[in-house]
């Protein structure tokens, strides 16, 4: 259903022939769709369940929301959840989504003056374009939450020559929620993005990549302490020669949850000196839940470095052992384990205090 | 202190310890030495309360306590540490902050609050600074890519810091380089009082010239075969194992 529109509205002239072919003829959505729809229909509950599920967020992140439109973001006290967002300058956040309201929206960056900027997606259910020409970095959060509206979402961001972005995207207690992303880069472009998801029934994000030469992108996603099915699904195409990609998916499932990841890296025949990396790995916390992960790559250049790798481990009883012996309990010594496990995805965020909040953010999620 | 009577211990159906007797008092250090497979390290993971072993007969009391009522963390919080022989490696979870972590269960337990930050960095500093640890290491991860010799400093500085009541080294010099031999051996000397205990368990007299003991035992076939003071050790250097196992 998301697939269609989304392979047929996509823009491709950035592709090449080849990889319009790959696209339209091999369809990368395909097979994930079906085993998607297997693994949703032997987690039924997951309906019901979406209307009992209380995320202990619910009430904070309405009240930053509202706070947000009030324009007074920096001095929330958003105690116990979330303490304070803590960001060192008041007007550093901008509402995006209040200009929001046509039905094909397009969004500048480069207009505004601050350098991180916060755009509610919850309600907007229109297909957004965010462009980006400047040099100069700026940091986009994106919040998704609560939102009633299953329609799929589409994001397009259309990083210029030379410029740079990060995207840090929230996807925090969905009832259910498809979105997709697309990322267009132009010529010595930087581009990251942190997807961080959380308290979810159902959701999928695809990441849809195309990188024109000596481009870096970054992506890295978490997901911990969903109820249901939590779908990622990554395509990146290395359509021009000498860029970079790096890719990074971790997860803790658990409450019986499912998580699945399909990341591809497709190298075109053009693309060489290509440096692709991808890793997916997944931490299951109890014998009910589901982590399936399939890494891919299509290469066809012969002078590219890829590489790619994908783990489902357990809780190591022995380090658990370690911390007990000096005095820890099995509870805490848990939650440690499971913030060292993931924390590394939140490194490449740039922007300290948007770090430090997503810190902050899986301190107060992890259970 | 620590009182250890009669203790037959299994793993997988295996008979390792085989009635084996031991009392240390306050104040005192009890080297044990013994040769591979005679149940050294079983016994030091099996009084700090590793899953795994499965007790046949014995009791072990602990400070008026039975030790076997009590969870791995409440026996380190009530002041049994054991520094381990293979330390394992955390990744992901700073040195600095496993530490901090640690010292706050302790005092948790004592009903004690969290430890002041500007406090616990000036004993960090301290403590680390006596044993050749540099503030380095104390922000890496714990135990990753450290060598053989900073990880046992890294098991001294636990130890420091959490001051424990009765201390069990396992083979704590093996790995060691002469140096680090001894500065390890400073930093468990330091902290010899008359109110806490150590059982040292080693292979090799060296590490008893650096860390003097009350009385030495010898282990062999999972009970202790024979008692003496530190002129065993020297003894036992000088004949071998299998010599002294056989006039005890």
């Amino acid at each position: 259903m998301i697939k269609d529109n989304i392979v047929n509205d996509t823009s491709m002239e950035n592709l090449s022939i080849h990889a319009k072919e790959i696209l339209l003829e091999k369809n990368p959505f395909k097979n994930f769709k079906i085993e998607n729809y297997r693994y949703a229909q032997l987690h039924k509950n997951i309906e019901s369940q979406s209307n009992t599920v209380k995320s202990p967020l619910h009430e904070d992140l309405t009240k930053l929301t509202t706070n947000i439109s009030n324009n007074t973001f920096a001095n929330i006290d958003l105690k116990p959840t979330i303490d304070n967002w803590g960001f060192s300058n008041s007007d550093s956040f901008f509402r995006v989504s209040s200009l929001v309201h046509r039905t094909s929206i397009s969004i500048n960056l480069d207009n505004f003056k601050e350098t991180s900027l916060f755009l509610n997606i919850s309600n907007i259910s229109k297909n957004i374009t965010i462009q980006k020409k400047d040099p100069q970095l700026k940091t986009l959060v994106l919040l998704n939450y609560n939102c009633d509206d299953e329609t799929p979402k589409s994001l397009i961001f259309d990083v210029a020559e030379n410029a740079n972005l990060e995207v840090v995207h929230y996807d925090v207690s969905n009832k259910k929620s498809f979105l997709y992303f697309e990322v267009k880069q132009s010529n010595y472009s930087n581009f990251n993005f942190v997807s961080f998801q959380s308290n979810n029934t159902h959701i999928r994000n695809e990441f849809f990549s195309s990188l024109a030469e000596k481009c870096n992108f970054e992506l890295s996603g978490l997901n911990f302490n969903n109820f249901g099915v939590n779908d990622n699904y990554s395509f990146i195409q290395h359509v021009k020669p000498s860029s970079s990609s790096r890719e990074v998916f971790k997860s803790i499932v658990n409450n019986g949850a499912i998580t699945n990841f399909q990341g591809k890296i497709y190298v075109d025949s053009i693309a060489q000196k290509t440096d692709g990396y991808q890793m997916s790995r997944s931490l299951l916390l109890d014998n009910i839940s589901k982590a399936n992960n399939k890494p891919e790559l299509e290469i066809y250049a012969d002078d590219v470095k890829c590489s790619h790798g994908s783990t489902v481990s357990k809780i190591d009883q022995e380090q658990i052992f370690y911390f007990n012996s000096r005095g820890i309990s099995k509870e805490v010594a848990n939650l440690l384990l499971q913030k060292a496990f993931i924390i590394e995805t939140l490194d490449t965020i740039q922007t300290k205090d948007i770090k430090d909040f997503s810190i902050k953010l899986l301190d107060n999620l992890l259970t | 202190m620590l009182n250890i009577k009669d203790l037959h211990v299994s793993i997988e159906g295996k008979k390792i310890l085989n009635g084996l007797n031991l009392s240390i008092n306050k104040g005192e250090v009890h080297a044990l030495m013994g040769p591979n497979g005679s149940g050294k390290s079983t016994l030091s993971y099996f009084l700090s309360g590793k899953d795994g072993y499965e007790m046949e007969r014995g009791s072990i009391d602990y400070n008026g306590k039975n030790l076997l009522d009590l969870e791995v963390d409440e026996r380190a919080n009530e002041g049994l540490f054991l520094a381990f022989q293979y330390p394992m490696e955390i990744p992901g979870v700073q040195t600095s902050f496993f530490l901090k972590t640690a010292i706050n269960s302790k005092r948790k337990h004592q009903g004690l609050p969290e430890i002041d930050a500007l406090e616990f960095a000036k004993l960090i500093k301290s403590q680390a600074q006596e044993l050749d640890i540099s503030p380095d290491m104390l922000r890496r991860d714990l135990n990753v890519n450290y060598s053989g010799g900073e990880k046992k400093k890294q098991e001294i500085l636990q130890m420091s810091l959490l001051n424990p009541a009765m201390s069990i080294l396992d083979e704590t010099d093996s790995g060691l380089d002469i140096d680090a031999l001894r500065i390890v051996s400073e930093g468990v000397n330091k902290l010899r009082n008359k109110d806490n205990s150590f059982l040292v368990i080693t292979h090799y007299q060296r590490l008893l010239n650096y860390i003097k003991p009350d009385y030495v035992h010898i282990i062999a076939d999972g009970k202790i075969v024979k008692s003496g003071d530190f002129s065993l050790a020297l003894e036992l250097e000088e004949k071998g194992y299998e010599e002294i196992s056989k006039t005890a």
